[in-house]
């Protein structure tokens, strides 16, 4: 095991370096100057090559990626241009609401998901399967920005259950945190909900076909036995694949959300960094980023030996 | 073949029941909690506003976000009242010697900064040394020859030549010449520590959040007599707390004033407005303090000669953009606002709103403009008053015979390449909200530097007379020579007085008067 994560976190050192320069170069593409944007629309072209000289943006592309690696190899992913604060405190300061989001969004979306598939491949063809679809369906396609401010409308100004917005810290108290977070995780979760519920219908469809399951029913197994052992089990492999990369997007890519919902997280963060070409801010965000994958990553291929026994990493 | 028996069918059945059960249970168990209460209190005030502050650096903030912050922690040796004029603040009383070159300011006795200390002249003198040295509008300040504190509660700024508008110059709330701890002399720009004199102080700031403002205990409030006006006179904080909540997205900020989550809320857009006016609890505002421009590149080819640009002029009509763009707005040809010192009535109003494409064809023709030739017009979808009028702007330009190529591109690309001139742009559109309010010398660096403006000798001359003039008749006069020249030259294209849309809970906040940026003093809360 010990052995498996060596070498898989080894094997993401070139990857996170080819993430670093292209993140770099990426931002460099873009026109707009973040000097003129700091110094505010009255300032003169002195001041802002004042500002471009202490930020070093006026050195040669070169030497900027050569610094920032340089930097980067001594584990110094920078300071914001922005924000008076380095790369990690911003992202440190953020991440807890990310991950909160993530967390409660993949508790909502793993057990719905799954029960939805298995309920689809289950009664293959039949009325439920068609709704089960459906729903799965409605939760891929419609956009999560209208499915956010409806549910805003209907839960937090019409009934009055949920607060319309904002985040409260874990660290002032459990259901606070749950209630601020519960209308946004769950608006998040549609998505994923739909994505899961097709994947896990798919690979449910493929396993019911083989001939140990009607071996099983033809022994008389309980027909819950038949489903979770001898079904769901052997669709896991898939079932944990799709999981560990809706966790990876929905840390990351849970912008809109964040957005509609002014939670204080990763994804409004980088946004508002590329809008102000921040760019070191977007360049360390985006290679934490890289980190956090490559460990799902890794955290998923430990889960595929515990789930499937056959599994052998040699 | 198998087939499944009758037995195996119901089996089969039961357990679908028992699984969609506990599909259904997963999907609503989350919902079934109440709501929260959130902060909803007598005494803190929350504002939903579209965004955080970027800085509360005051020498070097200059968005509109971070003013309202500002203007509740820190202040200046003189402020703006309520008529954008200049009125002392930490001032008690400020002589203007004859030549204009010398201001002596005497300070308000026992004025204390939030960390204890009182405010004296070594502090106001260290305050405009920093500004000197890092703000960006630093420049204003290039004909300062000497500062002195000959006592404690006296300031001397002595300057190398008239400048009849100097106290106006020290008013801006743009990059405000604020009074900061002397200590944070040698802070680096954006890293001061957030300590001013003003009836708030910062308690909290969570990026991307929200912010907290604290009533400050030890507030020297003006006892001179003064009423609260404007920025100055008698300030009093009359509610513990003041909570900035950053909320982007407009619906969000409108369920959050729906809810009580908000007692007041800012930047409605027009078409959301029916969501809020049919309740008898809260008031739609509309504010129409701001002023939407095109500006012309005097230096790009097509828009290089006086008659091009003169002929681009005539082919708008502001109505069907004022239709188009999502802002409030009002007809205004004038470059000022109306009751200010400056405005000068109908003066130049015949450069406004000509909507003649048939004359301006010809005078395209006649400017050498070729059928084919493209005006390139820039804008941004970051501000969509700004792309919608651009539109507006390119269909008006067809009508006229003139053909163009809208792009559009994001506000940070767009902003620099108005700043630089860069970017092969004709045409852009922006909006001024301080510009107007402040008059002539706030106007002076956007009227060059936006288009580009190079050898323009009345221009230059006009602008001469206006800060060496003594007489405030001769000011105006040469204010209005800077205007035509302006609108004339067609720099600058008006196309309305614009503003923003907030809306307030009125049985919460009864007596908020507007402004043209929001103040949390003198407010109660019910």
């Amino acid at each position: 095991m010990l052995r498996l994560i060596t070498f898989r976190l080894a094997h993401a050192v070139p990857i996170l370096l080819i993430i670093a320069v292209l993140a770099f170069l990426l931002m460099q593409l873009l026109p707009g100057d973040p000097a003129v944007l700091m110094a505010g629309e009255g300032a003169t072209p002195q001041a802002i090559q004042e500002i471009r000289q202490r930020l070093n943006l006026d050195q040669p592309l070169v030497r900027q990626l050569g610094t920032w690696l340089l930097h980067l190899a001594q584990g110094d992913l920078g300071s914001s241009l922005q924000l008076n604060q380095t790369v990690v405190s911003a992202v440190a300061e953020r991440l807890p609401v990310s991950l909160s989001l993530a967390a409660i969004s993949l508790l909502i979306t793993v057990p719905a998901g799954i029960m939805l598939g298995v309920v689809a491949a289950y009664a293959r063809d039949s009325w439920l399967d068609a709704v089960a679809m459906a729903v799965a369906l409605i939760g891929v396609s419609v956009p999560t920005f209208w499915i956010a401010i409806l549910s805003v409308i209907l839960f937090s100004v019409t009934l009055g259950w949920l607060p319309s917005a904002g985040y409260v810290p874990l660290s002032e108290g459990f259901v606070p945190w749950l209630l601020a977070l519960i209308q946004p995780a769950i608006v998040l979760a549609l998505f994923q909900i739909g994505f899961l519920a097709r994947m896990t219908r798919s690979a449910m469809l493929d396993v019911l076909d083989q001939d140990f399951i009607r071996t099983a029913r033809a022994k008389g197994v309980v027909e819950s036995v038949v489903l979770w052992k001898h079904a769901f089990r052997n669709t896991l492999i898939a079932v944990l694949t799709v999981v560990g990369y809706i966790f990876s997007l929905l840390i990351g890519g849970s912008v809109i959300v964040e957005q509609v919902f002014a939670l204080p997280g990763v994804g409004r963060l980088v946004v508002q960094a590329v809008l102000t070409r921040d760019y070191p801010l977007v360049q360390g965000t985006l290679l934490l980023f890289g980190f956090i994958f490559v460990l799902i990553n890794i955290a998923t291929d430990i889960l595929y030996l515990i789930v499937d026994p056959r599994v052998r990493y040699d | 073949m198998i087939t499944a028996t009758a037995s195996q069918k119901s089996k089969k059945s039961r357990y679908l029941s028992i699984l969609m059960g506990i599909t259904a249970l997963v999907g609503v168990s989350a919902l079934a909690a109440p709501a929260q209460s959130q902060g909803k209190n007598a005494e803190t005030i929350i504002y939903g506003n579209t965004a955080g502050p970027g800085t509360l650096d005051p020498f070097v903030g200059s968005s509109t976000v971070d003013l309202e912050v500002m203007h509740h922690i820190f202040e200046g040796l003189v402020g703006m009242d309520a008529n954008y004029a200049a009125k002392p603040m930490l001032a008690s009383k400020i002589d203007v010697a004859p030549d204009g070159k010398t201001f002596t300011f005497q300070l308000r006795k026992g004025v204390k900064f939030h960390n204890g200390k009182e405010m004296t002249a070594a502090d106001v003198q260290a305050s405009f040394e920093r500004y000197r040295k890092l703000s960006p509008n630093a420049s204003v300040l290039a004909d300062v020859t000497e500062y002195s504190t000959p006592d404690p509660y006296t300031f001397i700024i002595k300057l190398s030549k008239t400048n009849a508008v100097f106290l106006d110059v020290l008013k801006s709330p743009v990059y405000p010449f604020v009074v900061l701890p002397a200590e944070q002399k040698d802070k680096p720009a954006r890293e001061v520590d957030i300590i001013g004199t003003g009836p708030y102080k910062l308690a909290e700031w969570r990026k991307d959040s929200h912010l907290t403002l604290e009533k400050f205990d030890d507030y020297a409030v003006d006892t001179t007599g003064k009423p609260a006006d404007g920025l100055v006179g008698k300030k009093e904080a009359l509610v513990r707390n003041v909570r900035y909540r950053f909320m982007p997205e407009a619906n969000s900020r409108i369920a959050a004033l729906q809810t009580g989550e908000a007692d007041i809320i800012a930047n409605v857009p027009r078409d959301l407005v029916a969501r809020i006016e049919g309740r008898p609890d809260l008031e739609v505002r509309r504010l129409l303090a701001c002023q939407q421009y095109f500006i012309v590149n005097t230096q790009q080819p097509g828009t290089d000669t006086p008659e091009m640009r003169q002929a681009i002029r005539t082919a708008i009509g502001v109505d069907d953009i004022m239709a188009a763009i999502s802002r409030p707005t009002k007809r205004s040809h004038a470059m000022t606002i109306p009751g200010g010192e400056y405005y000068n009535g109908d003066l130049n109003n015949q450069y406004y709103d000509q909507k003649n494409p048939k004359l301006a064809g010809e005078l395209a023709r006649k400017a050498g403009y070729k059928p084919g030739q493209k005006i390139q017009l820039m804008t941004t979808a970051t501000y969509p008053e700004f792309r919608d009028a651009i539109l507006v702007l390119s269909e008006q330009l067809k009508e006229a015979g003139i053909d163009s190529e809208v792009h559009v591109i994001d506000w940070a690309t767009n902003a620099a390449n108005m700043q630089s001139g860069g970017g092969n742009w004709n045409i852009s559109s922006t909006q001024f909200c301080s510009n107007p309010n402040l008059g002539p010398q706030q106007w002076k660096f956007m009227v060059y530097n936006f288009p580009h403006v190079k050898n323009d000798g009345t221009l230059d001359a006009a602008y001469d007379k206006f800060y060496t003039s003594q007489d405030l008749a001769d000011r105006k006069t040469a204010w209005n020579q800077i205007e035509k020249q302006v609108l004339d030259q067609a720099y600058m294209i008006k196309i309305a007085d614009t503003g923003l849309i907030q809306a307030l809970n009125k049985k919460r906040l009864p007596s908020f008067d507007d402004y043209y940026i929001n103040r949390f003093w003198n407010v109660p809360l019910k």
